[in-house]
């Protein structure tokens, strides 16, 4: 069960994330991965005055995944989309405790949420 | 958070030891029980000793319908596995030096292929049928000339289908090649009888049968006689084919583990066969749910299922109040989907999110009903934190 090991932080989002679903309306959205592949993430971004007002997730994926995802989308609401440099997986990695051959997995959720970031910048 | 025990349902991982058998072995182990070395003939606490090693020994025989004779106890099926394979091969390699197996097989099997491989052997690899099933017609066209040995599982551990062991046997005994049966997950559980299905070489294991770990036996059909090369040397112990001092406690622990399968074995495969039937029907109520194998050729207990819509991780993870086995390697680094599954047409998705269930001896109905309330619970909440498979969410949220 060593692989069940998950930090307390990964535990909590996992069973209870506060801001999975999405977003209706007037919304930006991106995503990235591919379920066959183990992990695809979703981000749906509302933004006000160049800033997330709200943001909401979607995953499939380990429970690393999913936690990730969740923690994203939390600590993106009130950001500014010029400032991105919170959003470094290896921040993240710290942060859930993941352990190394997991860093893949960020890469997919940061992929997801810099695709909607994206066209937000595109728009 | 689960604070409770979980539900034990990965018998086919390993057992309990019965209680009963616990009792037997505790009779030799302290100095007021059975406690000599059987090989020490020269006084009767070792003939006492001797005594109960041969008692098991005929325990162990009689559910495979062999003589005791036949019986070479080890350390486990993965030893009788190593021996069966390395012991033909280093003896008989005159004889032939190709092996014909299956991919589906245990590590034990195979990595004592992959061994014989650097020496210079030769190695088939079947591929099962999308039932699951190795048939004598896939074993008869990958044999040769010069095939020495076929190694084929009876009862596949992470499926429990039930390949055409009888019909493989007969092919074997035609073309004069040795016939090896890993019967790890179906001694105690399906009828066994080395005659009738033509078996040269079978692999047990105590620890499947509510018997102790640390102990199995190979059966070694009459006629081959001493003639398996060795893996362990030393006191010449089990007819010079396993030499070291038996651990009588573990050699009787197994001999009463298999007497009581033997008398048990069909009222407790119609009782876990009514299990089973109660787990499928309320799991596959949820919807996108595949049963994994051919539902009329299943060792009774195990149970293995794929769930769309869900991630393999995640899912044993969300199922930790339930002691279950993952149907793939989901949670290490390679993510490699099943064989097994694959070969049955899985996609990685549903190779991926893969659970077995395995009920045993002491499996209860209000485990089932509770494994089921689980299992619907946690499936539910998953798919509707995953991203719809057609661009929708199931689950809307308007803020």
């Amino acid at each position: 069960m060593e692989n069940l090991n998950y930090s307390t932080l990964v535990r909590d989002r996992f069973e209870r994330p506060p801001n999975a679903g999405r977003l209706l309306g007037d919304v930006i959205r991106g995503a990235a991965g591919e379920k066959s592949h183990g992990t695809r993430v979703e981000f749906d971004l509302r933004l006000r005055d160049g800033r997330v007002e709200r943001a909401r997730f979607r995953a499939y994926g380990c429970p690393h995944a999913i936690a990730a995802a969740s923690w994203v989308a939390e600590q993106a609401e009130g950001r500014s989309l010029e400032s991105d440099e919170w959003l470094d997986p290896l921040r993240l990695a710290e942060v859930l405790e993941l352990p190394e051959y997991k860093l893949g997995v960020l890469l997919v959720v940061e992929d997801a949420f810099r695709d909607a970031t994206s066209q937000a910048c595109g728009s | 958070m689960p604070t409770m025990k979980p539900i034990y349902m990965d018998y086919a991982a390993t057992t309990p030891v019965d209680d009963r058998v616990a009792r037997v072995m505790c009779e030799c182990m302290t100095r007021d029980g059975v406690f000599a070395n059987p090989a020490s003939s020269s006084h009767q606490p070792g003939r006492d000793a001797r005594g109960r090693v041969e008692t098991a020994r005929r325990q162990v025989a009689g559910l495979l319908n062999a003589s005791p004779t036949e019986i070479v106890w080890t350390s486990g099926a993965t030893e009788s596995d190593n021996l069966a394979l390395k012991g033909v091969a280093h003896r008989h390699a005159a004889r032939g030096r190709h092996i014909v197996t299956s991919r589906t097989e245990h590590k034990a099997v195979l990595d004592s292929c992959r061994q014989l491989e650097n020496e210079g052997f030769e190695v088939s690899y079947l591929v099962p049928g999308t039932d699951g099933v190795i048939t004598a017609e896939r074993v008869a066209e990958a044999m040769r000339e010069d095939t020495l040995l076929v190694s084929i599982m009876h009862v596949n551990n992470e499926i429990g289908i039930a390949s055409d062991i009888a019909d493989i046997g007969r092919l074997c005994h035609e073309r004069k090649v040795l016939f090896h049966v890993d019967a790890a997950q179906s001694a105690g559980k399906l009828p066994l009888d080395v005659d009738a299905m033509g078996v040269d070489l079978m692999s047990v294991s105590a620890h499947k049968v509510y018997g102790p770990k640390g102990i199995g036996a190979l059966y070694i059909r009459d006629q081959l006689g001493n003639r398996l090369e060795p893996l362990i040397h030393g006191g010449g112990h089990e007819w010079g084919m396993r030499s070291g001092t038996l651990a009588t406690h573990q050699v009787v622990g197994m001999g009463e583990a298999f007497a009581i399968a033997g008398q048990e074995m069909e009222e407790e495969a119609r009782r876990l066969a009514g299990l089973r039937r109660r787990l499928w029907d309320g799991i596959r109520g949820l919807g996108g749910v595949w049963l994994n194998g051919c539902p009329e050729r299943r060792a009774a207990g195990i149970l293995n299922v794929s769930f769309e819509g869900v991630e393999g991780e995640s899912l044993l993870f969300a199922l930790r109040e339930l002691a279950v086995s993952s149907g793939s390697a989901c949670t290490s680094a390679s993510r490699e989907s099943s064989y097994v599954l694959r070969a049955l047409g899985r996609d990685d998705q549903l190779a991926q999110s893969s659970i077995r269930f395995s009920l045993g001896r002491y499996s209860t109905g209000e485990d089932v009903d509770r494994c089921v309330e689980i299992v619907t619970r946690e499936v539910n909440r998953l798919r509707s934190l995953a991203p719809p498979a057609g661009g929708e969410s199931a689950r809307d949220q308007a803020i």
